[in-house]
């Protein structure tokens, strides 16, 4: 019970999310340009970041009359800029090429220009606003779903959350529209999200109304666990541009990859839903308060610390299923010298190869060089017999005691390569190490 | 104490003891209502809606009260679905609604009285009116919440006025408002203060994210 408290205050409520972190990261000029769909986008696009174009904006009935519709392409989305849980879209996926020349949706009706006009004057009306207040209606482009998200997602288009704080991304959660949630991304409306591991862009979790589950709730029922999310980085690098460009400190922004332009920014939402701590099962406000005070002057810089500090969700999952160790291609371990002293060095991980091979030099400035046997070795440039000496390094929190080779290694880039024999404790990612120096447990 | 004599000048003056105590009653179930929202939990959206349901009960009695707002809720949200298929505008919409819901309560009334079911007087029509006013704001909540969630909003709102309604007839309460009543304002803004810099979790958070609390790991047990 006590524990259970302790534990409670690592996770992010309402009143700290609009006490803590709403008011005083961001200012009213900053909350004006989030909750402006159309403001937001101009913001972001003069910036030069991918938004969804803007075919067309109707603000009165006088530019509804003037309105070229030659100039609407096959397909494209109608939205009321204030609208409301997605009351008022009208999307058509194409056109029909006989005369009237109608648009044809997704439930294969079709829309004629006359159908459009007396939507738009509804629009503007402010009969899908609200607060009934005249609202502007606007064209957009209409995101193509790519194919590896198909199954998961019900009509309408999956996208990504992405919570900035401080110029990191602290948080990502992957929303996924259902039958429930009427095709729409929200997760209050029954919506699915998934929890996304930073480092890897990996889906992890994921829940359904609060409840974790485990398949999408879709006609073939795919598991929802161990998504890959395309172009993971580069959605990364978008979400913290987003917040360099707009200034808005605290931020929810979300992302959807277009099958042909890739990651676009959709939408920046300062009052970010909390369920995204539940999807990855992991508290928001450690990661904040970890960020808070933080000077990142680079997007890469920011990019960076999300994955080497919120990274690792996957791996540790792996390692507890598979009860091994997973390294990189790239290890530091610790070789044990004659004393029993340990000496930091980076080695090279070889399962090409099948015993561990250390550097003549390395060995004898370790005083372990003592030869217990020689064996015969077929190589590039011919047979050779080479010593073997005993050895015990320490990789990744575990002991390994081995036999291993040496040999004149100081042409090449690693003093030491770890080969099969002493690997079977470990599982080998070559994508680990590449952007992570040091494991995140020790950051 | 010239503090209790604060009340007694007052009524001295003309002003009713009733409108006196519901003046200051006022703070307090506000206050209430802040601390639900904040503390506890209960989502709400403003303080005007369980505040004039809490003094609809007053005025109504419990029974009827309950009665009435239920019979305003049921009646609305069937006649926004069915006026919801011609499409309108949003005013004139909500106009419809509120015909029928003043009709449906007017019919109610009479047919009330016609049978002589239950004794009933309507002590302040400003309350029965408030209170259909009121549907308003329910229909707005379940256009964006849905049909679910705005009936978890009523039920969670109706306890809540049920609460306020008891706090408010309290006798010891009102003897004590009427005899400090400028150390209840006193006191209400002190506690609103301490809420309204309240960040820590709210009591229904503590359910909601318990599959993430209990994956927290403490940072001592490494």
């Amino acid at each position: 019970m006590w524990n259970y408290l302790e534990k409670s205050k690592y996770v992010l409520g309402l009143n700290a999310r609009n006490l803590t972190y709403l008011r005083p990261s961001n200012t009213s000029r900053a909350i004006r340009i989030a909750d402006n769909k159309l403001l937001a986008k101009r913001i972001l696009r003069k910036a030069g970041l991918p938004v969804l174009e803007t075919y067309g904006i109707i603000s009165n009935p006088k530019e509804l009359k003037e309105f070229n519709w030659d100039s609407l392409p096959a397909s494209f989305v109608l939205k009321p800029n204030r609208g409301l849980g997605g009351e008022g879209i009208t999307i058509v996926y194409g056109k029909k090429k006989k005369y009237p020349y109608p648009w044809v949706r997704a439930d294969k009706r079709t829309v004629e220009v006359e159908d459009l006009k007396s939507h738009i004057s509804n629009i503007l009306e402010g009969t899908f606003s609200l607060t009934g207040l005249p609202d502007v209606a606007f064209f957009e482009e209409r995101v193509k779903l790519i194919k590896v998200l198909k199954p998961y997602s019900f009509r309408g288009i999956p996208d990504i959350r992405i919570i900035v704080y401080n110029s990191v991304p602290v948080m990502a959660e992957m929303r996924l529209p259902t039958q429930e949630s009427g095709g729409k991304a929200n997760l209050h409306l029954g919506g699915v999200g998934t929890g996304i591991d930073m480092g890897t862009g990996i889906t992890t979790t994921a829940i359904q109304r609060d409840r974790i589950i485990e398949y999408a709730p879709t006609k073939t029922k795919p598991l929802l666990r161990g998504i890959q999310i395309p172009n993971w980085k580069e959605v990364l690098r978008l979400a913290v541009h987003a917040q360099e460009v707009t200034k808005i400190g605290f931020f929810g922004v979300d992302i959807a990859i277009d099958r042909d332009k890739g990651p676009m920014i959709l939408e920046l939402n300062v009052r970010p839903g909390l369920s995204i701590q539940i999807a990855n099962l992991t508290p928001l406000k450690d990661r904040l308060q970890r960020i808070k005070g933080l000077k990142v002057k680079t997007v890469s810089k920011g990019v960076k610390i999300a994955q080497d500090l919120f990274g690792g969700e996957i791996e540790e999952e792996v390692e507890e299923i598979s009860g091994k160790k997973v390294i990189g291609i790239n290890e530091p371990i610790e070789i044990l010298d004659a004393d029993g002293k340990k000496h930091l060095i980076t080695a090279k991980i070889d399962t090409g190869a099948y015993r561990t091979t250390i550097c003549k030099t390395i060995a004898s400035k370790l005083e372990i060089n003592n030869i217990i046997a020689h064996k015969q070795v077929r190589g590039a440039l011919g047979s050779e017999e080479r010593p073997i000496i005993d050895i015990s390094f320490v990789m990744d929190k575990r002991l390994v005691d081995s036999e291993a080779f040496i040999a004149d290694r100081s042409e090449m880039k690693y003093d030491i390569i770890i080969g099969r024999r002493d690997l079977k404790r470990f599982l080998v990612d070559p994508a680990k190490n590449v952007f992570m120096k040091r494991k995140h447990k020790n950051i | 104490m010239n503090i209790f004599s604060t009340s007694q000048y007052l009524i001295g003056r003309g002003i009713p003891e009733e409108i006196l105590i519901l003046l200051l009653m006022l703070p307090i179930v506000a206050t209430i209502i802040a601390f639900a929202r904040q503390v506890i939990g209960i989502k709400g959206f403003d303080i005007y809606t369980p505040l004039i349901i809490t003094f609809a009960f007053l005025l109504t009695g419990l029974r009827y009260g309950l009665i009435l707002f239920a019979l305003i809720l049921v009646v609305g949200t069937i006649s926004r679905l069915i006026v919801k298929k011609f499409r309108l505008l949003y005013l004139p919409r909500m106009a419809i609604i509120l015909t029928s819901v003043s009709t449906i309560v007017l019919l109610s009334f009479y047919l009330n009285n016609y049978f002589n079911l239950i004794k009933f007087n309507i002590p302040s029509v400003f309350i029965v009116l408030a209170m259909v006013a009121l549907i308003e704001k329910f229909i707005v909540i379940q256009i964006e919440r849905g049909i679910r969630g705005s009936i978890l909003l009523a039920v969670e709102i109706t306890i809540l006025s049920i609460i306020s309604f008891y706090v408010i007839s309290w006798g010891w309460l009102e003897n004590i408002v009427l005899t400090y009543p400028l150390l209840i304002i006193a006191l209400t803004v002190a506690i609103n203060l301490f809420l309204g810099k309240w960040t820590g979790l709210r009591l229904t958070e503590y359910f909601r994210f318990k599959d993430v609390i209990k994956n927290v790991e403490l940072p001592g047990k490494k």
